[in-house]
Order: C-alpha cells, then sequence, then structure tokens
C-alpha cells in the first residue's frame, strides 16, 4: 500500500523554485531563488538530501551538466519537476486553501 | 538519482584556477554524504564567484563563502546523522516534535538534541560544575599521566620506515643486551646481504668553549649513514655524508638539534658554516635537525650529533689506541635496516655467523655466551632492560589514573541517575506523547556527552599547565636534561576516546534506568512512589561504596610511600655533609694523567683556603650518586665466587681530605695524606663491609689485595656508608688516593660555615680562575645531589597523594551529591518529623544515617582492596611493610571523617527546614 504523504513547506518551496527556474534550476540558482522570494536563506546541506528524497518519491528528476570552469572543473545537478510533482503541488496547495475558506482577511479592512 | 557527479576535476593541465576550492572548503565537504560532496563545493565556488564576488568584492566573498560553507556542512551533518531528511512538519512544540515522531528522527534532531542539553545544563548551574569539575579532574589526571607515557613508551620516532629497523645488540653472558664496539660496526655494516644499511651512534658528553668558560653538553657520535639511513628529518641544511666517515679525525663537523639551535642560535638559518668550538677544536656546523626528532632516547636529547671519526676528540681518557679501532671496548647502540624480504630471525643468524668469525680473529674480546644479537626495533621502546623496569611502572600508573577516572564517572553516573529521577515526571510525559524509549535515551545521551567532552577538554587544559609546571622541574644531574612532556595527536586523541568513551558508558547505565518506567504511575502519582526508584536508589549506592573503596586504595597507597619517604630521608648514608657544596671537572683531552694529579693537588689546597672553608677535597665520583665504579680484586687467601676471576667492590679515587669532608670515620689504620704519591708504596683503603667480610674477626689493616698487576697495601679501615642507594645492604667498597690515580672526571667539595649556594659559586669562581679551560659540568649543592637519589620515591609519593586527594575530593563530592538528594526527596518527611517534635540531631541522624552505612561498607571493600593492591608496590618501599599498621587505621580514620563530614553539611541544612514550607511545597 502506498499512502500518499503531503508534502513538507521545504518540499514545497523547493518544488516551486524549481519550477520556476525551468531549464536553470540547480544547487545556486534554486538557493538564491527562494532567498530573492521569502528572505530565508537555506543551506545547500539541507537542499540536497531534500532533494534526493523528492527524486526518490518520483516528484524530481536530475541530471548532471557538463564541468564548467567556475566550478572548478565540477558539474552542476540540473533539476526537473516530473507531472507527479506538479501534482503533488496542486493538491498541497487545494489542502490549504480548503482550510483557509472563510478565513481570509477582509481585503477591505486591511487597507 | 540519475547517475553520481561528474568527477572532472580541473586537473593540474589547466593553467592557474582561480576556481580552486581552498583546502578548508574540501575539508568541510567530507562532512556530507559522499553523492553531495562535489556539487557542494561547486555551488559554493560558482555562487560567491559569479554572484557574491561582483556585487559585494572579493574580501566579502570570501567571508560568505566561509559562512555559508560551515553552515552547510552542520546542517548536512545534521541530516545525515538523523538518516534522512524531513518529515511533514509537526505541530508540536519543538522539544517533543523529534521525540514524538514515529519511524526515523525528524529534521535537525541531532541540532535539537544538542539544544536541549545547553539548556537543560545552564538551567542547573551547580549541577553542571560539579560534574565538569569531577570529570576535568578524571580526565586530566589521565590525560597528563598518559602524555608522559607517550613520550617515552610510546610516540613513535620519526624515521623512515621504522618496520624494516631492527635493534643490534652485544649480548653479555647470561644474554643481556648490551652495548657494541665502534670497532666491530665496520663488520657489522658488511652484511649487506642481509642489511641495507647499519647505522651506530652513541651518546657522551662534549665540553663547549664559550666566552664564560666552557660548558658541558650532551652530544651523540653517529656513523656517517646516521640521519640519511634512519631518514632524520632536518629543519636546516643536511645530515652527514659518507666521505665524513671515512678519516679519523679529519671531518668536525656537527648537526645541532632544534632545541640547542634556538636557544644558542637563536633560530638563524645563517647557522651553517658557522663554528663552535669544542675543547678549543672549532666544529663547523652543517645542518639542523627538525624539531620533530629529538633523538633516539627519550629525555635525553643530545644538543649536537658528529660524526665517529671525531669519536677520540671525545673520549675521556687519552688512550693510545683509538676507539674506533678497540674492539673490546663497547659503548655504542647499532641500528639496521633490513634488506626486502629477509627476516629478523634470518638477520640474526648473520650476526651469529659474524660473532664466530670475529670470535676467531679476536678470542681475547668475544668471551663465551657473548653475540651480536637483533630484535626489531617496534619490540624495544627504549632498551629491553629498561622496558623491563618502566613498562610495569608505567602500567601501574596508569592503572592508578585509571581508578582515578573510574571514581570521577561514577559521580558524574550517580549525578545522572538522580537527575534521572528528578525528570521522572518530564520523561513520562514525553513517552505518554509517544516518544520511543530510544529516542529519550538518545536525548539524556547528548547531554552526558557534551558534558564529557566539555569535562575533557577543561582537562586537557588541566593537563597542560600541570606538564607546563612539571617541565620547568630542574633535574639535579650533571647535565641539563629536558623533560619535554607536549601534547601531541596521540595526547589529544586519548583524551578524546576517554571522553566520549566515559561520556557514552557512564551516561547510558542512568539513562537506561531513568526510561525504564510505567508511565501512568509517575503521572498520577506524586514524588513519594516512583516506581523503579528502588533500583535507582541501590544502583546509586553502589556507585557510592564503589567510589569510596577505590579512593581508600590510592590513599592507602599514597599514605605508604609517604611513610616510606620518611624513612628513607632518616636512613643514615653513613656520611654527614649537609652544608657542602660541589662542582663537577671534565678534565679529559686537556690534562695527561701527571698534570692532573698536579692540578688536583693545587685545587684541594685552593678549594681549603677559601674563607670560611673548613673541610675540601676531591672525589671522581660521590656516593648516592648517578655514577658507579666497580672494580676487580684479588684478595690472598679468599677464593673468588665460582665462575670469576675477582671479587668485585665498588672503588672511589679521592684526596687526602675526602674522609674528614664527608664525615666519614676511619675505624681503624690512616687515612690518606699527602706522603700517598706516585712512586711511594700504592695504598688503599677498605670499608667495614669489605673488611668483615674478607678478614673476619681481623684487622686487615698492613695487608696487600691486588688489584689488576698492582699490589696495594691496605692503610685503613671506613665505616661503610650507602653507595648506590639508600635500602642497598653493605657493599664492600675500595678507596684509592686520586694521587695514585688518575679520574677525568672529578667532583671538588667544600664546606664551611657558609651557605651551600655560596660555596658552589666560590668553587666555580675558583675553577675559572685556575684554568678557564677546564671544562665545568655542573654545580650542586650535597642537599641537591641527595635529592636525584630521593627523586623516585619522592614522586611516587607526591604523585600518590595528589591523585589520592583527587579521589578523595570526588568521593566526597559524590557522597555530598547523594546525602543532598536523598534530603531534599524527604524534605516533606523531614518536615513532618520536625512538626512532630523530633530535634535536630534525629533529623540529623536519620539522614546521615545511610550514608555512614554506605561509607562503612565502602572502608570495609577498600580496606581488603588495598591489602591486595599495596603488594603490588611492595618493592618500591623502603623500611615499611605493605601492610603498615598505622596506615591502614590512619587513613580510613581520616576517610570516614572527612566523608561523613561531606554527607553531615547537606544533613544538617536539611534539619533547619521550615516544617510548614517543606509540607506546603508539594
Amino acid at each position: 500500500m502506498t499512502r500518499r504523504r503531503s508534502l513538507g513547506e521545504f518540499e514545497q518551496l523547493l518544488l516551486l523554485a524549481v519550477l520556476r527556474l525551468g531549464e536553470e534550476a540547480y544547487g545556486v540558482t534554486v538557493r538564491r531563488e527562494i532567498e530573492r522570494r521569502t528572505g530565508r536563506s537555506v543551506s545547500l546541506g539541507a537542499i540536497y538530501p531534500t532533494m534526493d528524497r523528492l527524486e526518490e518519491k518520483g516528484l524530481l528528476t536530475s541530471c548532471m551538466g557538463e564541468p564548467t570552469g567556475e566550478r572548478g572543473g565540477r558539474s552542476r545537478r540540473y533539476f526537473t519537476v516530473l507531472p507527479a510533482g506538479v501534482e503533488a503541488l496542486h493538491r498541497a496547495r487545494a489542502t490549504f486553501l480548503a482550510m483557509w475558506e472563510g478565513l481570509e482577511p477582509d481585503p477591505e479592512s486591511s487597507t | 538519482m540519475s547517475g553520481g557527479p561528474t568527477r572532472s576535476r580541473g586537473g593540474p593541465s589547466r593553467a592557474p584556477d582561480p576556481w580552486r576550492a581552498p583546502w578548508w572548503l574540501t575539508l568541510l565537504s567530507r562532512l556530507l554524504p559522499a553523492r553531495h560532496r562535489q556539487l557542494f563545493v561547486g555551488d559554493l565556488l560558482e555562487e560567491s564567484s559569479c554572484f557574491v564576488r561582483p556585487a559585494r568584492g572579493a574580501a566579502a566573498a570570501r567571508r560568505w563563502l566561509w559562512r555559508h560553507a560551515w553552515r552547510g556542512a552542520v546542517v548536512g551533518l545534521a541530516y545525515r546523522m538523523s538518516g534522512g531528511g524531513m518529515r511533514g512538519a509537526s505541530r508540536l512544540p519543538a522539544r517533543t516534535r523529534g521525540a514524538a515522531g514515529g519511524g526515523r528522527p525528524g529534521f535537525g534532531s541531532v541540532v535539537q538534541d544538542l539544544r536541549y542539553a545547553v539548556r537543560t545544563l545552564k538551567g542547573s548551574p551547580g549541577f553542571t560544575a560539579i560534574a565538569l569539575l569531577s570529570l576535568a579532574l578524571g580526565i586530566g589526571a589521565n590525560t597528563a599521566i598518559f602524555s608522559i607515557i607517550n613520550e617515552v613508551l610510546i610516540r613513535e620516532l620519526p624515521l623512515r620506515e621504522p618496520g624494516d629497523l631492527v635493534e643490534i645488540y652485544t649480548t653479555e653472558e647470561g644474554g643481556e643486551y648490551s652495548t657494541s664496539s665502534w670497532a666491530d660496526y665496520p663488520d657489522v655494516s658488511a652484511l649487506t646481504e642481509v642489511f641495507e644499511g647499519v647505522t651506530g651512534y652513541e651518546l657522551t658528553f662534549a665540553s663547549v668553549d664559550t666566552d664564560e668558560g666552557s660548558q658541558s653538553r650532551m652530544a651523540e657520535l653517529v656513523s656517517g649513514n646516521f640521519f640519511s639511513e634512519l631518514g632524520v628529518p632536518m629543519a636546516v641544511g643536511r645530515g652527514f655524508t659518507p666521505e665524513e666517515d671515512q678519516v679519523p679525525g679529519r671531518d668536525a663537523v656537527m648537526v645541532l638539534s632544534h632545541r640547542y639551535w634556538r636557544e644558542s642560535f637563536g633560530g638563524s638559518t645563517g647557522v651553517i658554516g658557522q663554528t663552535l668550538r669544542l675543547k678549543g677544536r672549532p666544529f663547523t656546523v652543517v645542518g639542523v635537525a627538525s624539531e620533530r626528532f629529538k633523538g633516539l632516547w627519550p629525555v635525553l636529547t643530545p644538543d649536537f650529533w658528529t660524526p665517529r671519526m671525531m669519536a677520540d676528540h671525545f673520549s675521556l681518557f687519552a688512550t693510545e689506541s683509538s676507539l674506533l679501532d678497540s674492539r673490546g671496548s663497547r659503548s655504542m647502540f647499532m641500528k639496521g635496516r633490513l634488506r626486502e624480504g629477509v627476516s629478523v630471525d634470518q638477520a640474526r643468524e648473520a650476526l651469529a655467523a659474524l660473532t664466530e668469525r670475529l670470535r676467531e680473529i679476536y678470542p681475547e674480546v668475544w668471551d663465551e655466551g657473548e653475540t651480536l644479537e637483533a630484535l626489531s626495533t617496534l619490540d624495544v621502546r627504549i632498551h629491553p632492560l629498561v622496558d623491563r623496569a618502566v613498562v610495569p611502572v608505567a602500567g601501574l600508573l596508569m592503572a592508578v589514573v585509571g581508578l582515578v577516572l573510574l571514581i570521577a564517572c561514577t559521580n558524574l553516573a550517580g549525578f545522572l541517575l538522580a537527575r534521572g529521577t528528578d525528570r521522572q515526571r518530564d520523561l513520562a510525559v514525553q513517552m505518554a506523547l509517544g516518544a520511543r524509549r530510544s529516542r529519550l535515551v538518545r536525548q539524556m545521551l547528548t547531554e552526558t556527552l557534551l558534558l564529557s567532552i566539555l569535562g575533557g577538554a577543561l582537562g586537557v587544559l588541566l593537563a597542560y599547565w600541570v606538564l607546563g609546571v612539571f617541565s620547568r622541574v630542574e633535574l639535579p644531574s650533571l647535565i641539563t636534561l629536558h623533560l619535554d612532556f607536549g601534547l601531541d595527536s596521540n595526547v589529544l586523541l586519548f583524551a578524546a576516546v576517554v571522553s566520549v568513551g566515559a561520556g557514552l558508558f557512564f551516561g547510558l547505565l542512568p539513562a537506561l534506568a531513568s526510561t525504564r518506567t510505567d508511565v501512568a504511575p509517575v503521572l498520577k502519582d506524586e514524588s513519594g512512589a516512583v516506581a523503579g526508584g528502588r533500583r535507582r536508589a541501590f544502583l546509586r549506592s553502589v556507585l557510592v561504596v564503589t567510589q569510596v573503596a577505590v579512593s581508600l586504595v590510592l590513599l592507602v597507597s599514597a599514605g605508604l610511600f609517604v611513610r616510606s619517604l620518611v624513612n628513607a630521608q632518616s636512613i643514615d648514608p653513613g656520611f654527614h655533609a649537609p652544608e657542602a657544596g660541589m662542582v663537577w671537572l671534565d678534565l679529559s683531552g686537556r690534562y695527561g694523567a701527571e698534570e692532573a694529579r698536579v692540578a688536583y693537588r693545587e685545587l684541594e689546597e685552593r678549594a681549603r683556603a677559601l674563607p670560611a672553608v673548613k673541610a675540601a677535597a676531591l672525589a671522581s665520583r660521590l656516593p648516592l650518586g648517578q655514577s658507579v665504579g666497580t672494580t676487580g680484586v684479588t684478595i690472598p687467601g679468599v677464593e673468588p665466587p665460582p665462575g670469576r676471576e675477582y671479587h668485585s667492590a665498588d672503588i672511589t679515587e679521592v684526596s687526602p681530605g675526602y674522609l674528614d669532608l664527608m664525615r666519614i670515620p676511619v675505624l681503624s689504620g690512616r687515612g690518606f695524606d699527602a706522603s700517598d704519591v706516585e712512586g711511594s708504596e700504592p695504598v688503599v683503603m677498605v670499608n667495614e663491609a669489605m673488611a668483615r667480610r674478607f678478614w673476619p674477626g681481623e684487622d686487615p689493616v698492613g695487608k696487600v689485595i691486588e688489584r689488576g698487576s698492582t699490589e696495594l697495601r691496605i692503610v685503613g679501615v671506613t665505616r661503610t656508608t650507602k653507595v648506590r642507594t639508600l635500602g642497598e645492604a653493605p657493599r664492600p667498597q675500595i678507596l684509592l688516593p686520586l694521587a695514585q690515580e688518575y679520574s677525568p672526571i672529578v667532583a671538588v667539595l667544600a664546606r664551611g660555615r657558609e651557605p651551600p649556594e655560596l660555596v658552589v659559586n666560590r668553587l666555580r669562581g675558583l675553577v675559572r680562575e685556575y684554568n678557564p679551560d677546564i671544562s665545568l659540568m655542573s654545580g650542586n649543592t650535597m642537599e641537591q645531589h641527595l635529592s636525584l637519589m630521593l627523586l623516585a620515591p619522592k614522586a611516587a609519593a607526591a604523585l600518590l597523594a595528589a591523585l589520592g586527594s583527587v579521589a578523595l575530593l570526588l568521593a566526597s563530592i559524590g557522597l555530598y551529591g547523594l546525602v543532598s538528594y536523598t534530603v531534599s526527596r524527604r524534605n516533606r518527611e523531614v518536615g513532618i518529623r520536625v512538626s512532630l517534635g523530633a530535634d535536630h540531631g534525629d533529623v540529623i541522624r536519620a539522614l546521615v544515617g545511610g550514608g555512614v552505612r554506605l561509607v562503612a561498607w565502602g572502608i570495609a571493600l577498600g580496606l581488603l582492596l588495598a591489602l591486595g593492591a599495596t603488594q603490588l608496590v611492595d618493592r618500591f618501599l623502603y623500611g615499611v611493610g605493605a601492610t603498615d599498621p598505622l596506615t591502614f587505621i590512619g587513613v580510613p580514620a581520616l576517610f570516614a571523617g572527612i566523608t561523613l563530614l561531606a554527607a553531615y553539611i547537606p544533613a544538617r541544612r536539611a534539619s533547619r527546614v521550615d516544617p510548614v514550607e517543606a509540607l506546603r511545597a508539594e
């Protein structure tokens, strides 16, 4: 039996960042994208194992690029979100929205 | 995952690479799983150089890289240790989130445990301080002792492939490994079918001419291949060359030790090519050995090395034949490097065959039973003979400090058990929330480990400080010895293993005990009926009894050593000159026998003429000193011992004033006087022990004994003095007049009304004035001279007393903790008792009662153990039995007093509680 787990917050952040970056999603850009949008400084030490797990779950895939000079001859690992990943993101969003329903702050009172 | 990262690093073909990873980044990346390391380094390099540097500058980019590398590595490590990644975020409070997670422990649980541990430890500063103090004392003592043992026995010499090296000895009759002859060295070197190379070395004294006169230094004569064959690392310059190993006396070159280089040349690299004058001859410095190479012997670091071809320049006796040619003169050591594929046994066979050849050519020096032998260098620490004496002492020392550590850890375990009980309800809540026991145990272990690592760090600092004090102690020896006990990687590794081991081992038991709990009763109940409390109380009691017993063993041993030291100091050595001062001279190389005898007489006369001096004398060696001389004598009418040609007796050459100076009485006949000179009848004095043994019931004065071909007339009998050790049985000894003998090394002694330190200075000045070329070796007071003899018993007594006191302190802390804790648990009971009218005395008795029983058990057990343990130290004791009643009664009494005080203090405090407060508190 496979139990569908809901995505954790950090997992959602990573998947969304990879989606946004398209072809240019690898360690550096993912880290910077999250930092730029949320103001949260994310550690590479946390990104790699989480990406591994998303990949294990079949939500994401990755491939190694060509070695480049600015990395001292090391390769980038590019990430791509798989359809299952997109679906999981939608499900997570729907779950959240369902829970928020009726709790949305009144747009008029907030301004 | 789609394959591992491509490993195409920028090779050396790539031109200077601005993107090369700094070494520390590569090192940090090792904290991550292997599959992430290259990515990690690559991403960090790329971001810092392509994004951060253009925006914020190079310096900021470097700081950014440093910060993010550390953060990433630590976070990565935490992920790795928690066995995976994040689960769905839990809504439980941070503290229980990890604990309550169902499967593998969740994100950052290690970091979280650490944070929690820090908070708990900060929360109870008293407990933390006592636990840290206990651990620091225990681990500090272990680290200090271990670093000494490491320096003497364990530290591996920085030699090339020590596994291929063998020690080559010439065995004496009876198989004892001994020194070899320089004359045999070329023959051993020629065994090229088994040895790639053979090196020879011999420690010797050298006098260095300085502006303030000459100074005695320790030097080592070595074969020309010494530095190259052994692979001795050099700091500056070179070792010796094969050419410098060819012609006797031609190449006056030297390699300095690192320490001597720093002390005498300020560590300047300009030293190469400079000269030092040794007994008038300039020696050119060609190199400086690396700081890592302190010579082949522990503690005895030579100040410089010179080629063996210069041996005769250092010889104490000006002899006809060179030291390099005299087959019978055995004074050097050899190491051989085995050829590839050759075993130690094959080397041994080759050496045995060589011995047979040598025996045929030189039957006069190769006695039956003497042979060249080889032992693997890895099997020898210092020298087989020395090892046999030193290794058991080292073992004993480690056992003792191990016991101290055991006590410290027992304290820790006891405190943890107590706290586990206090935390019972806390733990029960967590378990009720679904936390696994293993998870809670891990949390508690994290706390213990943090404690033990901090304690270990403090202990290392403590050890460092103690060793620093120890290294500054000057040993009263003929030349300066350097006790250089540092903290090298071996010692630090040892401290780390001990700390972590202690934390794990002694933390696990209390952690398991505290979490073995039924949740329900604890949550329902009040503090009185804690499940499993009885078992824990029993465990704590066992711990305290063990502590008391073990520290008692240490204190009893310390007591025995102190008693033995007092005894040793009160032994009458047979002479008495506490106000005497002395300087040691080396006349070799500058004075022949004739001139030396003139110098002896003149020096004695001048010393006697010093102001306030009452007696002055010269002697070739002093009783209870480091140098011992033995000679063979023939006694007409008395058969030598079976298998021997001579009777052996200790020998000392003295000037006429010697007996007066040392206050050694002449029992019959006369002492030496000015008439005993060269050309007059050779005379000798014997001591009472010798007279009794060889002429029982007779007066030997007037009889004749033979030494070599010389007939010596006995002119007097002296009282027997101790010669080698204070504990020895009386030994036969003969005294010869210096005026008829020759000794290159002599002490000039004087005593009078002035303090001995002043006498030493006056003697120094006198010798300088007499002839500035005479090499002054050292100046001591008689007290300093004797203190070396008592150094070992004093050190043993001081060390055991210090460790015993630490143990007693630790055991008291433990007992204090236990009673305080019991008292706090029974606060309510005390409150009831007091409110029912019990007086302070009753309450104190009730509370201390438990402690008294534990101490009594501990002392009983400790006495039994001590009876066994002290048998092991029996042979180190002077005039005190291993079951000395005074020690065995006095120490436990003292012990009981101190430990009961430790129990009494918290009990008294408890008896003062306000009953209303105590009852309301629940």
